[in-house]
């Protein structure tokens, strides 16, 4: 098993509905994978850390740097685990609308994600946080806007 | 045989020229007419310039012929008359033909204008190559240069009859030549283009680089005949990149020399650069660090606490400053200083980070500390010893007093010396009474150092210390002035207060001059900066300042020894004053008097 982070930046913002699409999608994809993990989402900013199987998490990886939607993908880790530190697959963004979202399974509200689970090794664990922060910022309740630099 | 002609025929009959045979192509032209018509009459498209001339043909008989005549809006026609002749030679009529030449005269038409927008177009080309900022040129697929733009010339300060072929390659940086050469041939004979920089000598001898970038012209299935380029110059661009290029290397030399961790991490705080000591010291690859593995090198307890001050580095751009002990390849701890800092500059923010191996420095704090902990122990017991001997002391002292006192009594001395040496005894044992009190007030007060702090009167405060003072104000006859209408109030400890005025009057008292009466001033005010002080200010003996042979804080110090007194007071102020952060200054002149300034405290203003 192995899990993976990167960093991304969507081609174009990405809609309340696109969101929500990706959401059904990648949870449907994702739970017949077995791939686990966590996708943050702001402003065009997006950052993923997801866990698997390697082979699927590799062929995984190699279909979201080709995929058309984002540019600018960083990889920042990929390594070996022991054990899975997420129980299931799920997204974090402020959608414009609210309503509607707080329902839905694997939806989370940026400032209601719990903080990294103490199965990852410390290392891994800051950089999720760092992710996050790049992500949505310092104050997690306010939507965040900026643009990441791209990678040099 | 004239109605199978591709062209209209007809003829015109007669000196008043009536229409005789039509044709069907001839009927596009004249139209409806009759034969037996007049011309005149029914002239259908014919132009009128040539209806005028049939009379004068007719009459002269010379034939006459039109080209691409416009005969009615949409035609056109080459038209040509004949006269034809009788038995007798006479001319019997006129033979008209007409050739559509209409597709003819469009095309030539087109042609003509196509001449134009190509003239105009290569006018555009012409002055936009001729004046834009770069050179242009053109080769064959032999490598001849067949052009090249006046922006050439005016570079290479060349002739414009140079042999441009022949020039050119010597003009190139002998450096570049071969290269060159061989680049723009292997493009020819593959029939693509080329992109390279050389070296090309100015007109006034200097070498400068330029870009050549060239494309084929094309047209399938031919082979390329012509390649067309430019040539821009990029020597500014390019010694900027060879310096930043080198400064960054020189850079990474640098840090790779130091024997420190040194690293570099991103705008989101992901480390992108550890150091080779930094490999070296961890016994990792880069790969294994990673963008946050640094933070598992740190001691276990102590990973949390960083990787938090991390975040809130990141998040807010404030500098990361901590010490840490940090893993060594073989498994030894050892305390880091760790610092990173944020540089913002034009190609955005990024974070500049060392660790500094403070183990030394450490271990030296550590022995230090222990070495204070030790030393302030055995003051403190000092202090309590001489607490517990001045106390145990005093009562043995008390003891002689009383035995001495009743000696006095129940003894009669005959001798006068025996009642002046017990004189001397009494004052003697007084005078040890008195050290013991004061040694045993020295150890007291250091250990009220911490004694609570309140806003006190200094009117009654003062008042209140003087009355203590009153009987030996009184035996010297002594005149006190008090003035603390700048600075009424004091935030101090009042135990702390009393000590100190007290032994500043009495002091002051003590050492007055023997031939005035004591004036003495106690003045409480503000200093520019709004710090209180107290002056207190006599007109006694003065003392010796600077004067290692009479020290004046210390303790145990005389400088008046014909004076009662222990030798205490003044080192006791000083203590006072400088453990509640103020300072005592002193000014005097032997024989004139004393002024002590106490600067109470240096942070906080009166109340």
């Amino acid at each position: 098993m192995k899990h993976v982070v990167y960093l991304s930046r969507a081609v174009r913002p990405l809609t309340d509905q696109d969101l929500q699409h990706l959401l059904d999608q990648s949870r449907h994809d994702n739970a017949r994978n077995g791939i686990t993990g966590v996708l943050f989402y702001s402003h065009g900013n997006i950052a993923q850390l997801f866990e698997g199987e390697d082979a699927i998490a590799d062929t995984l990886f190699a279909r979201i740097a080709q995929d058309g939607r984002h540019s600018h993908v960083r990889k920042l880790i990929d390594k070996p685990i022991t054990t899975r530190s997420f129980s299931d697959w799920s997204m974090a963004f402020h959608p414009l609308a609210t309503e509607g979202f707080e329902a839905l399974q694997g939806f989370l509200l940026p400032h209601h994600i719990p903080p990294a689970p103490s199965s990852l090794p410390i290392a891994d664990a800051l950089l999720v946080e760092l992710v996050r922060l790049a992500v949505f910022g310092p104050d997690p309740a306010q939507p965040y806007q900026h643009t990441l630099p791209s990678a040099p | 045989m004239l109605r199978q002609l591709q062209a209209g025929v007809a003829t015109l009959v007669g000196p008043d020229l009536r229409y005789g045979f039509i044709n069907e192509q001839m009927r596009e032209l004249v139209g409806p007419a009759e034969p037996g018509q007049l011309v005149n009459e029914a002239p259908g498209r014919l132009p009128p310039v040539l209806l005028e001339m049939l009379p004068r043909i007719h009459a002269t008989g010379t034939a006459h012929t039109a080209k691409a005549c416009p005969c009615g809006p949409e035609h056109c026609y080459d038209l040509s008359v004949q006269p034809y002749h009788d038995e007798q030679g006479r001319v019997a009529g006129l033979l008209l033909m007409a050739v559509d030449v209409r597709e003819q005269e469009q095309a030539r038409q087109r042609a003509h204008e196509l001449a134009l927008t190509t003239r105009h177009l290569d006018a555009r080309l012409r002055v936009l190559t001729e004046t834009a900022p770069l050179m242009t040129f053109t080769t064959d697929a032999a490598g001849q240069v067949t052009y090249v733009s006046p922006q050439w010339y005016r570079f290479t300060g060349q002739p414009p009859t140079a042999d441009l072929t022949a020039i050119w390659p010597l003009l190139v940086h002998p450096d570049d030549r071969l290269r060159v050469l061989f680049e723009a041939e292997a493009a020819r004979r593959t029939g693509t283009g080329w992109s390279f920089e050389y070296r090309l000598r100015r007109y006034d001898g200097v070498y400068r680089w330029l870009l050549s970038r060239a494309l084929p012209e094309v047209h399938p299935p031919d082979a390329p005949v012509f390649w067309h380029g430019a040539l821009t110059e990029v020597h500014l661009e390019r010694e900027l990149s060879e310096a930043r290029r080198r400064g960054e290397a020189e850079l990474r030399f640098l840090a790779d020399s130091i024997p420190e961790l040194v690293w570099t991490a991103s705008a989101e705080g992901l480390v992108e650069y550890y150091n080779q000591f930094t490999i070296d010291y961890t016994g990792l690859t880069k790969e294994e660090l990673g963008p946050t593995g640094w933070v598992g090198l740190l001691y276990q307890h102590e990973q949390a606490a960083a990787a938090r001050r991390w975040v809130q580095s990141v998040a807010s751009g404030e500098d990361f400053e901590g010490e840490y002990r940090l893993r060594r390849h073989d498994g030894v701890y050892r305390w880091h200083t760790i610092r990173a800092r944020q540089l913002s500059d034009g190609s955005g923010p990024r974070w500049f980070g060392t660790c500094s191996d403070v183990e030394e420095q450490y271990r030296l704090r550590q022995v230090l500390q222990t070495q204070y902990d030790e030393l302030s122990r055995a003051h403190h017991n000092l202090d309590t010893f001489v607490y517990a001997a001045s106390h145990d002391l005093r009562q043995p002292t008390n003891n002689l007093r009383g035995l001495f006192e009743e000696l006095r009594r129940s003894v009669t001395f005959a001798d006068p010396e025996q009642t002046q040496m017990l004189e001397m005894v009494d004052t003697a044992l007084t005078e040890l009474d008195s050290t013991l009190i004061d040694l045993a007030t020295t150890v007291r007060t250091q250990r009220q150092q911490q004694e609570p702090v309140e806003v006190l009167d200094m009117t009654l405060m003062l008042e209140e210390i003087l009355l203590g003072l009153r009987p030996e104000i009184m035996q010297r006859g002594a005149r006190i002035d008090v003035q603390v209408g700048e600075a009424p109030g004091l935030r101090y400890s009042r135990a702390n207060l009393r000590s100190v005025v007290h032994n500043l009057v009495s002091n002051s008292l003590k050492f007055s001059h023997p031939s005035r009466p004591p004036h003495i001033v106690l003045r409480s005010y503000l200093t520019p900066e709004g710090e209180p002080v107290l002056e207190v200010r006599d007109n006694g003996l003065g003392m010796h300042l600077d004067d290692p042979a009479h020290p004046t804080f210390q303790l145990f110090a005389r400088q008046h020894t014909h004076v009662d007194g222990t030798g205490v007071g003044l080192y006791l102020v000083q203590r006072i004053v400088s453990s509640q952060g103020g300072h005592l200054a002193v000014t005097s002149v032997i024989g004139e008097g004393t002024t002590f300034t106490i600067h109470w405290t240096t942070t906080d203003s009166p109340a």
